[in-house]
């Protein structure tokens, strides 16, 4: 009997065995918790892991189940850094401050920008800002005057047909963006195939010389050729580096890192320096090794000086 | 009496002890599991109730806004679903849950429409006439089919199948218009054969010889594909079916989804249903044989009859867990939230809007309580489907029962 016992419980202690030295060390190297954005997943673990190399003790647990798991999370106290790729809306904002009685500390951490995609093979080389609306909503706030669901309708003779239109799903910070910048606060048409991920757009529009699509400018692949953006004025603005930090293409937002930092008190020492990472030059190039926007130099020397971070050798 | 042995009374009596133990087991697990059941309906529907009758702090949401059409455009009218718009103080809320129901049901409705002929049919042909050596070899192998994970059946539809299909859209057509004839071509033909040959390929085996045919009729059908398109559409199908009958092609669509699901529900409608066929007693077939019906008749009006209530349940099972299905159709169906009766159009369900938009959608609001309601919608669409289901299949077997069908 008391064999069988033993046998039962042995994977269950060694269960336990395995889970509690790692318990244990998290509580004495000082793990940072995070939890939030899955567009910044790649992101943050590659500023814990660099963090992890320069301070050995501290470690970067990441859950990444979209920005609107961080507000919640920083409000319960259940996590110290929230990574959002929009800004906290007025109601998080709000259950922040009724619970701590002050606003949650907001860094922009890097840009991104959303790019509007085609078949590689499609001629269309840019879009007006009311072309674009057109094609993706049926509001039109924009100002044009009639939809565009054909490519005939922008003048091109091939590909012909209907146009075929693909974009996040509805609760993701990027369809949100685009909807706010591309469609002027408008509707989509029903007819736009909502993807899981900015992946699987640029993988449907690949395959589909008739396709248009958005997604985020890391995902972009050779398969795709992205749009420009041509504004009133009929210029040409290219979703390059220089043209998102600059803000001059529009369709660009910055990463935010929330934390809950009551005002006048000084960085934890983790938190210190998860941030002078993020900030530094360093933290910077790992931005554009992924494919986003490094922030301008001037905002990061700004935040830095903000936090603090500069000062006493830190 | 060995000594070492208890007394009888004693016995009986650790019997009985054992006996009331398993009961209140059994009872406290079939009570718990209704328990669990009702629990999820009632949490659903607490959850839910705040979007109808606020208490001030979050935003309510008429039922008008829930099921009947609205204004979408100058003069159109129309159904959304697009929880996260801002609105304009006048408008009103785009969270129709009407073209969600509407993509289920459809994508439901393929699905049953491809799984359920193949199903029954190769049920019937396994139970009754096929060689046990085949069948021995045949149930196994569509037992595993069952056994494929949603996402991997998924992610083959909408990553390879629906891009495959949308390319050789002429060939497919093709091959659906002549694969009924040509099979019946088949099938006539092995009468023609001489006695010899027809006897070293009894009917049990009729699955091999279909099979090169089956082959055949592919090959043709991508041969002659080119020649009908030019023939018939003018040179491109997509094109005329565009132009002249106005249909939108999407190349994620109810079709694709229908196959995808179709696929997947099939095992589980073969298996109940072949156990319900060969629960039907041999006597009975062999009865009506003797009678001079033919293999046919037997079937059609012996067979099929006694079993129905097994069949009934298999294809309500199957109806189920269409319904329910999430991962093929979120991968297959590129989630528009369209409401059409073009099987060319893309569809979007109940179960797959949950998946993909309750993650991001922040705990207690207007947004998660709308999918909570498509939640319940959901649960409650299953549970009707599955009531009626054991109506109909006790009704069916006490009409039967003199017959003496399987169950």
């Amino acid at each position: 009997m008391s064999a069988v016992l033993r046998r039962c419980l042995a994977p269950w202690l060694l269960l336990v065995g395995l889970v509690s030295p790692q318990a244990q060390a998290e509580e004495i190297a000082g793990t940072l918790g995070a939890m939030g954005s899955d567009t910044m997943a790649g992101l943050m673990l590659r500023w814990g892991e660099a963090l992890t190399r320069q301070h050995p003790g501290i470690r970067l647990q990441l859950q990444a189940s979209g920005s609107a798991s961080a507000p919640p999370a920083l409000v319960a106290g259940t996590t110290r850094l929230g990574p959002m790729s929009r800004p906290m809306n007025e109601a998080e904002r709000r259950a922040f401050v009724e619970r701590h009685g002050y606003p949650p500390r907001e860094l922009a951490v890097a840009r991104d920008a959303l790019v509007v995609v085609v078949h590689r093979h499609n001629p269309l080389e840019s879009l007006g800002r009311r072309e674009l609306d057109a094609i993706f909503s049926d509001s039109r706030r924009c100002g044009a005057h009639e939809d565009i669901q054909r490519w005939q309708q922008l003048g091109l003779d091939r590909p012909e047909g209907r146009i075929r239109l693909h974009g996040r799903n509805a609760a993701s910070g990027t369809h949100g963006l685009f909807r706010r910048i591309a469609l002027c606060d408008g509707y989509f048409r029903p007819e736009v195939n909502e993807h899981p991920g900015s992946a699987a757009v640029v993988a449907a529009v690949a395959e589909d010389l008739r396709a248009i699509g958005y997604a985020g400018l890391n995902h972009l692949t050779p398969g795709v050729k992205a749009l420009a953006r041509r504004d009133t004025e009929g210029t040409r603005h290219f979703p390059d580096p220089e043209a998102v930090q600059r803000g001059d293409y529009v369709l660009s937002r910055d990463l935010h890192l929330y934390l809950n930092l009551p005002p006048g008190e000084p960085l934890p020492v983790a938190e210190r320096a998860f941030l002078d990472l993020v900030l530094s030059p360093d933290g910077q190039a790992i931005v554009e090794e992924l494919g986003f926007v490094a922030l301008p130099e001037s905002r990061r020397q700004h935040q830095r000086r903000d936090l603090g971070l500069d000062e006493d050798g830190g | 009496m060995p000594d070492s042995s208890p007394p009888l009374s004693v016995r009986r009596r650790l019997r009985q002890g054992r006996d009331r133990l398993a009961t209140v087991l059994v009872t406290a697990g079939g009570i718990g599991v209704i328990v669990a059941l009702l629990a999820i309906g009632v949490f659903l529907a607490v959850e839910v109730v705040p979007l109808f009758w606020s208490s001030g702090a979050t935003q309510t949401i008429s039922q008008e806004a829930l099921w009947l059409p609205l204004e979408v455009a100058d003069d159109a009218v129309g159904y959304r679903w697009d929880p996260t718009a801002s609105l304009a103080a006048d408008e009103v809320a785009r969270v129709s849950l009407v073209p969600l129901a509407w993509g289920t049901l459809e994508a439901a409705a393929w699905a049953l429409l491809i799984a359920v002929p193949l199903a029954l049919g190769a049920a019937a042909h396994s139970a009754l006439f096929m060689s046990p050596r085949l069948r021995s070899h045949l149930k196994p192998t569509l037992e595993l089919m069952e056994a494929l994970p949603g996402v991997v059946i998924g992610f083959v539809a909408g990553l390879v199948l629906a891009p495959w299909v949308e390319r050789h859209l002429a060939d497919v057509l093709a091959m659906l218009v002549l694969l009924v004839p040509g099979l019946l071509l088949a099938g006539g033909l092995w009468s023609c054969l001489s006695p010899r040959l027809q006897q070293a390929m009894p009917l049990g085996w009729a699955g091999l010889w279909l099979l090169p045919w089956l082959l055949l009729v592919l090959a043709t059908a991508q041969a002659i594909s080119p020649w009908l398109e030019a023939w018939a559409f003018g040179g491109d199908l997509r094109h005329w079916l565009e132009v002249r009958l106005g249909l939108d092609i999407a190349v994620r669509n109810a079709m694709i989804v229908g196959m995808a699901m179709g696929f997947a529900v099939m095992p589980s409608v073969y298996a109940l249903a072949e156990d319900a066929l060969s629960g039907v007693p041999r006597s009975l077939a062999e009865g009506a044989q003797a009678l001079g019906a033919t293999r046919w008749q037997t079937l059609w009006r012996v067979v099929l009859p006694a079993a129905s209530p097994g069949i009934f349940s298999a294809v309500m099972i199957g109806a189920g867990r269409a319904v329910g299905e999430t991962m093929i159709v979120l991968m297959a169906s590129g989630n528009a939230a369209l409401m059409t009766w073009n099987p060319l159009d893309g569809l979007r369900s109940l179960a797959a809007t949950i998946a993909i938009e309750l993650p991001e959608a922040g705990p207690g609001g207007m947004h998660y309580r709308l999918l909570l309601l498509a939640a319940l919608l959901l649960f409650v669409f299953t549970f009707l489907v599955n009531t009626l289901a054991e109506l109909v299949r006790t009704r069916l077997r006490r009409r039967y029962r003199r017959l003496g069908g399987g169950a």
